[in-house]
């Protein structure tokens, strides 16, 4: 579904991917882990074209990302990402902002667009706050809307970069409550995210990118017990004793 | 000071008072436009169109707006007034797109993100998401500048523009009564500046009280 083949990335002259070869399939969640400043981010930011790849090809569901002739919008409907800060938009209500998109892109009508977002709000636990601004909600409960606002386009892909490392701790349980289940009915999802209980409960593979390399690439009980690479222990004891 | 100057040639003030009104306003909406056109230029993601919007700005802001005015009149050979409010537009669009160009920028970049990941165009994420943000924030700049205008307008005077200023330039070359014409006349600009200062003050903290 999503393909990385021989990618390169360059900021400038400095080389922030190396030669990426990834394949995600359908219904897989994969755990993107490594140190701040490896490219995790960008490795996200390409699927959906809001970083461009240098060489290589990258492909989402047989199409081509960085080909002039895609079009991009529209291969972003498949696509939703929900970002380390959420970026709701702020003068608009949460139920806006889960309708927005639907309308415009999708070409829903409001009533159709409302009822589908309440189902999604309904479904992250805050029907309740359809009609709060953004500012009034806590980082948990903003996150909450951010995924909701991602699935109203019914997406079939899901990137989540650092979706929880905003929260306060209290917090995070609830976010990756929601993710699991997505997880569990089957989303094809791609999520940076340092939370090993996750990884564990639900993806069905790590990558463990370095200086913008996948060093090593495993399914999460063989990573975490057992990294091969030296670096990847080096990682692995660090975030667990900190 | 002796009011007579002004209850004797009311009408010529007033006539002046009308065309500095409506040189003002009509350049105020039209540099408005041009200003959010060129600020638009100056963000687009494509570099030529940036350094069309760079090169305007530079240029027009950093050269008198006398000079400007001039050399419309002689150059074109329109009517005084008409010269002027085109100069006046061509000078304030420069320093407009720079005050909605800010605004946009002061918005965090992850909202043109969050919208262009949605699939929303470049132009809906930009009249959807961001200028309605950034209107908040350019609001008290754009209210400076139309008070700034005003003020401006009166160099339409050296091309015979027949506006406040040149109006008391002829009361006072008439009458001789040049320290009581120009003090009239300063109060005419102020009847129009103080209240567009204090609705500065008043959308300023309304504005920061929403946030
Ligand atoms: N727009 C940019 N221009 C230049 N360099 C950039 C740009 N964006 C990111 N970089 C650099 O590329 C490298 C990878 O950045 P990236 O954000 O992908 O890392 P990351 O693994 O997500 O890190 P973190 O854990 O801190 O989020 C970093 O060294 C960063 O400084
Ligand atoms: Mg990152």
């Amino acid at each position: 579904m999503i393909v990385f083949d021989k990618v390169n990335k360059y900021y400038g002259d400095f080389h922030v991917l190396k030669n990426i070869n990834l394949t995600i399939n359908k219904g897989e969640v994969v755990v993107v882990i490594g140190p701040s400043g490896s490219g995790k981010s960008t490795l996200l930011r390409c699927i959906n074209h809001l970083e461009a790849i240098t060489e290589g090809s990258l492909t989402v569901n047989g199409i081509s990302v960085s080909d002039k002739k895609t079009n991009i919008n529209k291969l972003r409907r498949e696509i939703g990402m929900v970002f380390q800060h959420f970026h709701l938009y702020p003068h608009k209500t949460v139920l806006q902002n889960i309708i927005l998109a639907p309308m415009k892109v999708l070409g829903q009508t409001e009533s159709q667009a409302k009822e589908i977002a309440l189902k999604y709000l309904e479904k992250v636990g805050i029907a309740d706050k359809a009609q709060s601004y953004p500012s009034q909600l806590s980082g948990g409960q903003q996150q909450r809307v951010a995924i909701a606002r991602g699935l109203a386009m019914s997406p079939e892909i899901m990137l989540f970069d650092e979706p929880t490392s905003a929260l306060d701790p209290e917090m995070i349980g609830e976010v990756l409550d929601v993710m699991k289940a997505l997880a569990h009915e089957g989303m094809t999802m791609v999520v940076v995210t340092h939370e090993m209980g996750f990884a564990r409960e639900v993806a069905d593979r790590i990558v463990f990118l370095d200086q913008g390399q996948i060093l090593e690439e495993a399914i999460p009980a063989e990573f975490y017990e057992n990294p091969k690479e030296e670096r990847a222990q080096l990682f692995l004891s660090r975030i667990l004793n900190h | 000071m002796n009011f007579s100057i002004l209850t004797n040639n009311m009408d010529m003030f007033l006539q002046g008072f009308k065309v500095t009104i409506i040189a003002s306003v009509t350049a105020l909406i039209a540099s408005l436009l041009l200003g959010a056109f060129i600020a638009v230029l100056r963000i687009a993601p494509y570099k030529p169109l940036n350094r069309l919007g760079t090169t305007y700005v530079e240029f027009f802001r950093n050269i008198p707006l006398l000079i400007i005015t001039l050399f419309v009149y002689l150059v074109f050979n329109f009517k005084g007034i008409t010269a002027g409010t085109i100069a006046l537009t061509i000078y304030t669009t420069a320093f407009i797109a720079e005050a909605i160009r800010a605004g946009i920028l002061s918005i965090p970049e992850g909202q043109m993100e969050a919208a262009r990941s949605s699939g929303l165009t470049y132009s809906q994420a930009m009249r959807i998401v961001i200028l309605p943000q950034a209107i908040k924030v350019v609001i008290p700049p754009l209210g400076n500048q139309f008070i700034n205008l005003v003020k401006n307008s009166s160099l339409v005077a050296v091309i015979a523009g027949g506006d406040l200023m040149y109006q008391a330039d002829l009361i006072s070359a008439r009458t001789f009564r040049v320290m009581d014409t120009y003090i009239l006349v300063a109060m005419f600009y102020l009847v129009l500046t103080i209240p567009l200062s204090l609705g500065v003050s008043y959308l300023e903290k309304r504005l920061a009280k929403s946030n």
